[in-house]
């Protein structure tokens, strides 16, 4: 029941619980005995009284002077807690009342056993009133309970006060000793607390005391210790393998440049010699020498590109991101406006819905754009009328997602996974030209801007590529 | 309970009735069974020297000197009965003489034109006389029955009481008239 309260309130609440339980219990019984002790001697007080009254009234009523017995009663009067009396004779009738004149009828009828009783508000004692072992009567006495009433009351009244008391300075006590024991945890919590928050693992906790929770203080600090130093080799090790990995991918990236530099100037060779070749013998030569050397210049020409798309790619990697607030379309216009050469003899039927703006570099979106859609109208050739789809929406609180979809040749979804690999080609070249290029430049360039990118297809029935983008005001 | 109040009943009623009617006209025997009783409660509330008995159980004697009005009475009423051990025991006198071994005497009516020499012969002797002959302690009596309106009362000249080296209970001189005479 306590265990969402904070330590310090449930040291409090047992002491409390504790202490007020013992008080309780202590003055329950101290209670209940001066109760019992103050009855029992109530009860001798008016045995020992009724004895006397015996005593003295053997005389009267062997003699059978009611007078006297009325005088030895009257002795009764010094007791303002006895409410009447009576003596009876040996046949049971009142023989002699105190007060004096009290009538006869308000005294039991006959006598009772003798003992005492407990009535609600009096106490009645019986005493027969004996001589030489012949009973001569019987001595009846009411006794005035208000006092014992008023004492209970008063007994309880002064328990309770007790009790408030003494919890209430348990209460004081324990607020200012249970620091002795909340103190050290808190003070350790606390410290846990901000390390949690500022993540600065160089804090220390303050041993304050030299019990368990100091053992306990010792370990935090010690594992603390640990922790940074962990944390520290940890960060130099990133930052050298960081290193060595940025060194190797520059190395690698000049290298891939200075290949793909280098394999051009032979490639023009190549193409320039052929087409030389071509207009110096363009008699001589029959259709089918003709023939070889267009395939040749085509063939140069294909690599001229393909070492092209190589150096973007590689350039890629290096060149700065200059982010700004892209209207996404505007740019799938732009892409559009530009492939209009590619889209001349084709039927396409554009369903483009209103796009969100993004946070990004526009040239390199632009080459995403520009690569999806074409990809997109390149594999919608054989449908007429080809339909593309593009779209973008909000996806979840941080990402905005686009998709352009197409009803063209489609893919396995097998092979979704490679689509986005470099030279990844899923259909040949002679069906559809390609370098495989293209879609690996698209999510090397989400993935420097912080999103992601996925297809979805089937063979014949089109397909959907899809790319996130994070939402405009999370970029930072 | 209903044991003693039976047991009782009887005794007490009659001395209910002695209390109202005890000098009824000619209702002699109703005042002396009364008188009876008062005669069994008096050694009741006598301290008795124990040197007047020969032993622990030696009856306690209750003599009638001179006629016996008390009839079987007083027998009936002490039968059974003890004080401090001592049981109770009527014995009927016809002379002074006659009194040995007695600790109580009701000396009856009959004897009174003797009275001054049987009370003379009796001073220093430990028995308690007791009789309804009028003015019976101012002549050296201890006990004398009176009846004052219709009720029996008792008076006791407590130094005669005390030459006879007897001691009575307060409680019963507190019921009593006490006399003193003025001659001894």
């Amino acid at each position: 029941m306590l265990r969402n309260v904070p330590i310090r309130r449930k040291l409090i609440a047992v002491n409390l619980l504790i202490s007020g339980a013992v008080l309780l219990l202590t003055s329950v019984s101290f209670v209940t005995y001066e109760i019992v002790t103050l009855r029992k001697g109530m009860v001798d007080g008016i045995n020992t009284r009724a004895e006397i009254i015996a005593a003295n009234s053997t005389a009267s009523l062997a003699f059978q002077d009611a007078s006297d017995a009325t005088d030895v009663l009257s002795a009764l009067k010094t007791d303002s807690h006895v409410i009447a009396a009576c003596i009876y004779d040996s046949t049971g009738r009142v023989f002699a009342r105190f007060p004096a004149n009290t009538p006869a009828g308000d005294f039991p009828a006959a006598p009772q056993k003798a003992g005492f009783q407990f009535e609600p508000a009096a106490l009645v004692v019986y005493r027969p009133v004996i001589q030489d072992g012949h009973v001569l009567g019987m001595v009846y006495i009411e006794y005035d309970l208000t006092t014992l009433t008023q004492r209970y009351h008063a007994y309880t009244i002064l328990a309770l006060v007790i009790v408030v008391c003494a919890v209430f300075l348990a209460y004081l006590m324990s607020r200012g000793l249970q620091k002795q024991i909340s103190q050290p945890v808190l003070a350790l919590a606390e410290t846990a607390k901000a390390i949690t928050r500022d993540r600065d693992f160089s804090t220390r906790a303050t041993k304050i005391s030299n019990d368990e929770v100091g053992a306990l203080t010792d370990a935090f600090n010690e594992m603390l210790a640990e922790i940074h130093k962990l944390n520290a080799t940890l960060e130099s090790r990133v930052h050298e393998r960081t290193a060595q990995l940025e060194a190797a991918n520059k190395e690698l990236e000049a290298f891939s440049y200075s290949v793909s530099h280098d394999l051009r100037a032979p490639l023009r060779h190549i193409d320039g010699f052929a087409d030389m070749l071509r207009k110096s013998t363009q008699e001589k030569l029959s259709p089918s020498g003709q023939r070889y050397l267009d395939i040749i210049s085509e063939a140069a020409k294909r690599m001229g590109t393909l070492i092209d798309d190589l150096l973007v790619f590689s350039r890629m990697g290096r060149t700065e991101m200059r982010l700004t607030r892209v209207n996404m379309d505007g740019l799938v216009a732009e892409c559009i406006s530009e492939m209009a050469q590619d889209l001349q003899g084709r039927a396409i039927e554009w369903d483009i819905a209103p796009l969100p703006e993004v946070n990004g570099d526009r040239a390199l979106l632009k080459q995403v754009w520009v690569n999806l859609v074409s990809n997109a109208v390149k594999y919608s050739r054989d449908r007429s009328p080809a339909k593309i789809t593009i779209r973008g929406r909000e996806s979840g609180a941080r990402e905005v997602e686009f998709s352009v979809q197409d009803n063209g040749a489609g893919f396995d979804m097998q092979y979704a996974g490679k689509l986005f690999g470099v030279f990844q080609r899923l259909h040949l070249n002679e069906e559809f030209e390609g370098t495989g290029i293209g879609l690996a430049n698209v999510r090397r360039i989400i993935l420097r801007h912080g999103g992601r990118t996925w297809a979805e297809g089937k063979i014949n029935e089109g397909a959907t590529f899809y790319f996130t983008m994070p939402k405009l005001n999370q970029t930072s | 309970m209903r044991h003693w109040l039976a047991q009782m009943a009887l005794a007490v009623a009659v001395l209910f009735a002695g209390r109202q009617m005890a000098c009824a006209q000619g209702d002699v025997s109703t005042e002396y069974k009364f008188k009876a009783v008062f005669l069994f409660r008096f050694a009741q509330f006598v301290d008795w020297p124990t040197n007047i008995f020969t032993n622990a159980q030696a009856p306690l004697v209750i003599g009638i000197l001179g006629d016996d009005p008390f009839d079987d009475y007083l027998d009936e009423t002490v039968n059974g009965e003890n004080v401090n051990g001592h049981p109770l025991a009527v014995k009927r006198y016809r002379s002074l003489d006659d009194v040995k071994d007695c600790q109580m005497l009701f000396i009856s009516s009959s004897e009174e034109s003797r009275l001054g020499r049987d009370l003379g012969a009796l001073r220093g002797k430990t028995i308690l006389t007791v009789s309804d002959i009028e003015d019976f302690p101012e002549n050296g009596g201890i006990i004398g029955f009176v009846t004052v309106q219709n009720k029996i009362h008792f008076r006791i000249n407590t130094d005669a009481a005390r030459d006879a080296n007897l001691a009575f209970s307060s409680k019963l001189l507190r019921l009593a008239e006490i006399v003193t005479p003025q001659t001894r």
